[in-house]
Order: structure tokens, then sequence, then C-alpha cells
């Protein structure tokens, strides 16, 4: 599956990213919302995001709306360091909220495993 | 679930590093009660926030919490919940500095941290909340004062006497009061491709500062001339011009000579600075090798040498591909099954060796195995039936050159689905990359019953290249060091006559000479004979070797070469241009191609026919059927193959495929997986129950990437399986003509 990781954290974004690649996905990673948004707008072949809540300019959530309203329905994915609970609750149309920790790549990859 | 995440620590301890320093310097005014504004509290708070993500996921569970309280108290400050004061300052320092120590010992414990301080943590979740901070948490300030601050008491009789009858300080205050100097900084890549393109520039450029030394020097030697013959009237003032002149170009000369080894020093350090060990890419080769060998049902051991050697991090980032393909080239057609090993009276352990040694001017790859040795009558009759070699000179090739077919394109003994990327491309794609990415040669030596031997010569950098100039015919020319084997100055009567072509003997072998004016090509007139005999550039490319005639040496130096634009690649005669002190274009050539040129010149059949374009054009007219329900990629799909000179039929699903691959007869079909109805796996399967499609090549493309599915387009009958993600055109036209051909 290609996928976008969205981190401002390069170090998160690079063991998110590795953690996908290890399960065998393409990816690419952007640095930022606004980075992000531009490579959607642009390449359609990406079929999921995995975006880090916290970021500078456009954070998480305000990334999965921006695209909701563009017309873009690409499945999201929101990673936060908090509790993920609440943020789903919020915004019922992400496809999965995910805690950063040590457990994530189990999850994202049976999560993945639905697509 | 493989993904190693122990090899993000050292990261994790460097960034964390930075942005510890960044909360240190923010959080200190705190401690003197002074307050700080919102944006660098946001600032400060993220830099927390930072720490705590990147640890969780590295399952630093104390750092986590540590940081998880700090990120919390900040939070409350900059939320105004909560007002600073020393206390609390002084508790955001101790949370800092516990921090910091558990991230020194990330390293060193590979991960394994002692718990959280969870008095301390306990502490700043109180503070959060607003809850007076009890006294008895602050630090004693006097405890921690460093040992070494007793050092200005010279009591030089014994000092470590001293440090231990210095009272108080316990035993942990004295390990962290050192001073951590980091000894190296993270640059990001691209600032460093930036600044070694510049040194690119500027070494260009002292080539053009010398050519002006050049011409200063001219024309003070014709200003003297001049005043040596001038009136006696004018003389006296001349002189005196003419000696000044003298002087300035003697220091204008002394300042180039300084600021050339300036230059050159600067060029190396500046290459050094993005050298990287091989064992990065050598070290994943061996676990490889023998996952590989499980896979294929052959034991295999893998011996690694010269991991320490620095190459350039361009050339590592194309060779790890490379030399993966190589391995599984190895271990897939190389080595022999254990039984069949045994058989031969050889160890059952297959040994492959991958080594790597400096070589003149570049490095030495080489890929060894002790199999079989490549099959030279299967490579001959495999070449025969793709027209790829004319019958008639099979008898005169040896086994290194008949070794060498293997990189023709098109050319693949085996059934192409188990190809790495599963592209269906052979070793052409992997000898293209080490030609035309890495600027490199592949060779290679095989012994029947012995094994195979690949070798890889790459340039230490790609950054600059050591090139030799040379004029033929009036002409500039230019050829890079690796492709030289020696140069000779020949006396015209040791030149002999075989046949009709000339030729030398060098170190007992008989060496062809060519006239490099005489290529064609090359657009260059022949010059008059000169009595001083020949100048003999002997290039070598793969096993051959060729003495090239030239007029006469300009200069050998380090040289950016820069492309050609792609409109002027086809001929691969020019590999390139540097630019001359004098700012003249001089054409870097390819030796392959000036060996293919010489060969055809003397009326030697080529040893390759059939170039790849000549391939492409004999498939005119082959009939495809394309299946794909995204309108686009069919247009695109179409498109491509059009352009190529196939007939393409298009299918929207996989039923509509199934009905026009019964109502005509394809060459070839190509078909996505995911389909509504029927999909490309069951459409495969089909058309293979089919006795008109039977052995029909067929080509999976799909967005599918997963070893299962390549695994079940395997199951089904697909020849090859192509991933949309890696898809460009010449990948999916590769396989075909691989297919079809």
């Amino acid at each position: 599956m290609h996928i976008l990781v969205v981190d401002d954290d390069p170090l998160v974004g690079e063991m998110t990213l590795a953690m996908l690649e290890e399960a065998g996905h393409q990816v690419q990673l952007a640095e930022h919302g606004l980075d992000a948004l531009e490579r959607l707008s642009e390449d359609a072949s990406i079929e999921l995001v995995v975006s880090d809540l916290h970021m500078p300019l456009l954070n998480g959530l305000e990334l999965f709306q921006e695209l909701r309203e563009r017309g873009l329905q690409q499945p999201f994915v929101l990673l936060t360091g908090d509790d993920p609970a609440p943020l789903l609750a919020r915004e019922p149309g992400l496809s999965a909220c995910l805690a950063k920790d040590a457990a994530l790549e189990q999850r994202l990859s049976e999560l993945l495993a639905q697509f | 679930m493989a993904l190693d995440i122990k090899k993000f620590l050292p990261r994790f301890t460097g960034e964390a590093r930075d942005h510890l320093s960044r909360l240190t310097s923010g959080l200190t005014p705190l401690a003197s009660g002074a307050a700080l504004d919102g944006e660098t509290l946001n600032e400060l708070f993220r830099a927390a926030h930072t720490i705590k993500g990147s640890s969780r996921m590295l399952k630093l569970t104390s750092i986590a919490d540590t940081a998880h309280q700090l990120e919390e108290v900040l939070g409350a400050l900059r939320e105004g919940r909560i007002q600073t004061d020393a206390t609390l300052g002084a508790l955001l320092v101790r949370g800092l500095d516990a921090l910091s120590a558990l991230v020194e010992t990330v390293e060193a414990s590979g991960g394994a941290l002692p718990p959280a301080d969870a008095e301390l943590c306990a502490a700043l979740a109180a503070a959060a909340l607003g809850e007076a901070v009890s006294s008895a948490d602050a630090p004693a300030p006097a405890q921690s004062t460093p040992t070494p601050a007793s050092a200005p008491n010279p009591v030089p009789s014994s000092p470590p006497a001293t440090a231990q009858t210095t009272a108080a300080p316990p035993a942990e205050s004295a390990a962290p009061t050192r001073l951590r100097t980091p000894d190296s900084v993270r640059v990001r890549m691209d600032k460093l491709d930036e600044l070694i393109k510049l040194m690119g520039e500027v070494v260009s450029n002292q080539a053009k500062l010398r050519q002006k030394l050049f011409e200063a020097r001219t024309l003070d030697a014709s200003l003297s001339a001049l005043a040596a013959l001038s009136l006696d009237a004018e003389r006296e003032p001349l002189t005196t011009q003419a000696s000044a002149v003298h002087q300035f170009t003697l220091a204008l000369r002394d300042l180039v000579q300084e600021q050339e080894r300036l230059t050159t020093e600067l060029n190396d350090r500046a290459l050094v600075m993005r050298l990287l060990p091989l064992a990065i890419v050598f070290d994943p080769i061996a676990p490889l090798a023998r996952e590989l060998g499980r896979e294929l049902g052959k034991d295999v051991q893998c011996a690694i040498s010269g991991g320490e050697i620095e190459l350039d991090r361009q050339l590592i980032d194309h060779l790890s591909d490379a030399l993966v393909h190589l391995l599984r080239n190895a271990i897939d057609h190389g080595l022999e099954t254990p039984a069949e090993r045994l058989a031969a009276g050889k160890p059952r352990l297959g040994r492959i060796r991958l080594s790597a040694r400096q070589d003149g001017n570049g490095l030495l790859i080489e890929l060894e195995d002790d199999g079989r040795g490549l099959d030279r009558e299967r490579i001959l009759a495999k070449a025969l039936q793709k027209g790829l070699i004319d019958p008639a000179r099979v008898a005169t090739l040896d086994e290194d050159a008949v070794a060498e077919l293997i990189f023709q394109p098109g050319f693949s003994t085996s059934a192409i689905i188990t190809d790495i990327s599963g592209r269906g491309v052979g070793l052409d794609v992997v000898k293209r990359a080490i030609v035309e990415n890495l600027r490199g040669a592949l060779s290679i030596s095989t012994r029947p019953d012995a094994g195979t031997r690949f070798g890889l010569r790459l340039p230490i950098s790609l950054a600059v290249m050591r090139v030799l100039l040379f004029e033929a015919g009036g002409r500039a020319f230019a050829l890079t060091a690796h492709q030289i084997a020696e140069l000779i100055r020949l006396p015209p009567e040791q030149a002999i006559q075989i046949g009709d072509r000339p030729a030398m003997v060098l170190r007992n072998e008989f060496l062809p000479l060519v006239r490099l004016t005489d290529l064609p090509s090359l657009h260059a007139v022949a010059p008059a004979e000169s009595g001083r005999g020949w100048l003999v550039v002997v290039i070598q490319a793969a096993q051959t070797k060729l003495g090239l005639i030239v007029d006469r040496l300009l200069d050998e130096r380090d040289m950016v070469i820069k492309p050609l634009p792609a409109h002027l690649r086809a001929s691969g005669l020019v590999a390139g241009m540097v630019v001359t002190g004098d700012n003249a274009l001089v054409s870097v050539l390819q030796a392959s191609a000036l060996l293919e040129l010489a060969r055809r010149l003397r009326g030697e059949t080529p040893i390759v026919i059939a170039e790849r374009s000549a391939i492409r054009h004999t498939i005119g007219g082959q009939h495809l059927l394309v299946v794909d329900d995204s309108l686009n990629t069919r247009e695109i799909e179409r498109e491509i193959l059009e352009a190529h000179g196939y007939r393409v039929t298009l299918a929207e699903d996989g039923l509509d495929g199934w009905q026009k691959a019964l109502g005509g007869q394809f060459d070839a079909v190509i078909t996505d997986v995911d389909m509504p109805g029927l999909d490309g796996f069951s459409l495969v399967s089909r058309l293979r129950g089919h006795e008109h499609y039977r052995s029909t090549p067929i080509v999976m493309v799909t967005s599918r990437q997963k070893p299962e599915d390549k695994q079940r387009g395997v199951q089904v009958g697909a020849d090859a399986y192509i991933v949309k993600g890696d898809f460009n055109q010449s990948s999916l036209v590769d396989t075909l003509s691989n297919l079809l051909g």
C-alpha cells in the first residue's frame, strides 16, 4: 500500500516509516501538515495517511479536516502522544487514532491488515 | 514485527540532547524567579513533548514518564494555570537533570533503563496541578558542587587522595559532573551535497585560474622580449615596467600554487565528510545470504571482508540493490543444492565471499561463489536462440567472453519471476545501474565447477573524477582514469601488422591498435605523421584491451564530469563533458563504446549483434491485451506500449478481458489484480486453463506488493509481477521484450 507518514519529529517519522516499510508498504514522509497537503493534492496514488497530531502550523486534526474539505477521501490514521479515545470521539471520521508507544507497530499492522 | 527499533537509539540520544540543551537554556531563568513569555514556553513544551513521543516508541519508559510530567508542568505554565517561582524553577531543572542522566545511559544500556524517579515525577505532577512544592523536593545546591572545585588547591603529592578526602559528595555526583562535549553534528544530506557540488565548481575554477596564470606568463615573456628589442631611449622605462610585470607574475604564480594546494585539500576534506563505511551495505548481506539459502534449499556460508573501507554515500545508496541482485543470482544460479555438492565432492556448505579493497584510484568489490560456474553451453544456446551472437563466432569466444553475454539486455536463463523486484529483468539492469549510476564497471569470470566471480569496480566518489585529457586530430578528448590501463610511447618500428591491422606486443600479448581519428562518429581529422613514434593510450573495459593512438597528452586532473542531456545519451560513446581551464567543453569517452567501434572498424562482427533498439524494432505488430479497471492506467499502458510498437487492445475488467481473450489470439496479456467481478488472479488461472493461453506471457501489474500476493501470482501462472509503485515505462517494456523476445 502507498502510505504518507506525516510527523514534524524526524526521528518518530522515520521510525513510523521504518515500521511500515518493514511491513512491506511503500511509504513517504512529510515534515508537516502543509507538506502533506501538497503531496496529497499532487500525488493521487497515496492510499492512506498516518499523521501525528501535534505539529506546528497545521496539526493532524486540521490536516484531516482540510483533506475532507478538499474532497480527498483517503483513510486517515491519527497518532498521538496522549490518550487517543477522546480524539476519536471528537472526530469519528478518523479511520483510527493510535497512541504513540511501543505497541504502535503491532497495532498499525493489525489496522492496515483490514484495508 | 521484525523491525529492530534499537538501531534508532543513537539517533534518539543525539536528538534528545539537543532538546534538553534547549530546555536547559530556556528554563535556567526560571530558577532565578524570572517569568517566561508564551512563545518560549510553547517551544519548551514542544521540546519535552518530542522527547516523550520518541522515547515512548522506543520503549524508554522512564524517560517518557519523566518527560511527560515535565510537559504537564510546562503546559500548565503555558496556559497560566500555575505561576513560576524559584522553587518551581529548581524542580524543573531537577527534572531536566534526571532526564539528561537517563538519556546518557540509553546507548550504553541498549535501552534498558532504570525506572523513573517516582518521587520526582510525583513532585512534578503535583506542581502541574498547582500544589505547593514542598521544599524538601528542591535540591540543596551546595551538594552538587563538583569535585574539581578543589583543584585550585595545588596538592602535588597525591591528587587522588585529595579527591577522596573532599568530604561529602557521594559517588553519584562524581560521574555526571563531567562536561559533555558532543563529538558530532548532524547535517542534512542535501546540505552536504550542495557543499560538495560547490566544491566541485571551485575545483573546476581552479583550472581556469591556472590558465590565466599561463597567459600572464606569456604576456610577461613577450613584454621582456619587447624591452630587449626596443630603442635605447625607450629601453629604460620599458625594462623597469617589464621587470615589475615579471615580479607581479611570479607573485601571482606563488599565489595560484598556494591556492591550488588549499583547494585540493579542501576538496579532499569535503569529500571525506560524505564517506560512509561499506559495512552499512555489507553487514546485512550475510544474514540475507543465509535467508535466501533457506528459501532456495541451499546451505550458505558468507564471508565478508573490507567493510571498513569508506565510500561516498551517493554510491552506497545505489550499491545495495546491485549487490543484493548479484547475491541472489549467486545463490539461485551459482550454488548447487547440498546433494549436488556432495556428489561433486564439494563441502555441503556453499560459500559466498564478499570483499572490498582499494584498487588504484577506486575500489574493487568482488562477490564470489564456489558453485558450478556458468554453463557455457547453455549460455551459448540461449544467446544463439535470441539472436544475440553470430553463430560463426561461437568457437572463438573464451570463457569470459561467454560469461559477459549474461549482461546482455534480454538475456535471462531462468524463470524470471524469482527476481528480487519481480520485474522480470536480468543482470543487464545491474550492469546498467553500475555503469550509469555509479560510473563503475562490472566484470565476470567463471571456472566450470569452481565458481563464478563478479567484480565491481567503483570510483571512491562521484563528485570529482580523475580524468586524462588528450588531443587527437586537433580535438581534445577525455577518458576517466579507471578506464585507462597504461600510457605507452611506441617507436613506429615496433608496431606490427596482424593480418592487415596494426597491433603491438605488450608483455607477450597482442594489443590491437587503432587511431582514435579513424573511429567513425568522432569527426576528427587525421594528423600529419610525427617522427617520434606513437603515443598509445591503453584502454580497458571488462576483459578486453585496446591501444588508442593519440597525438598528445594535454593534462591529467580531478574534474567534475557533467552529465549529458538525455537526448544526447543514446550513442553511449560519450559519458559526459568536462570544462577545461579555458572554458572549452571536452567529451569524456566511454571505453566500452570505443572497443565496440574499433571492432566494427576492423570489420569484425561485433560479439553482440542485436542492440537493445534492434530488439525493440522486431517486436512491432505483436498484439497485446491490457486488462485494467482504471481508465487512466489503461490509457497510460496503452500509450507506453504503442510507443514501443505493440498493438494494444483494452479491456475494462476481468470478465471483459476473458471475453476479449477468447475472441482473439493475443501474444501477451497484461492485467491488473484488483478488479470488480473477475479479479486478476482468477483471470490468469482461467487463461492458463485455456489451450490458447497455456504458454502466452502474462504480466500482472498491481499495487499489491506483499510477497504472498506475488507468490499467488506465480501460482496462478503469471510470468512476471510488476508493482505499480516501481512501475515505470522501461520495467513494463523490458519485461515484455524479455518474455516475447
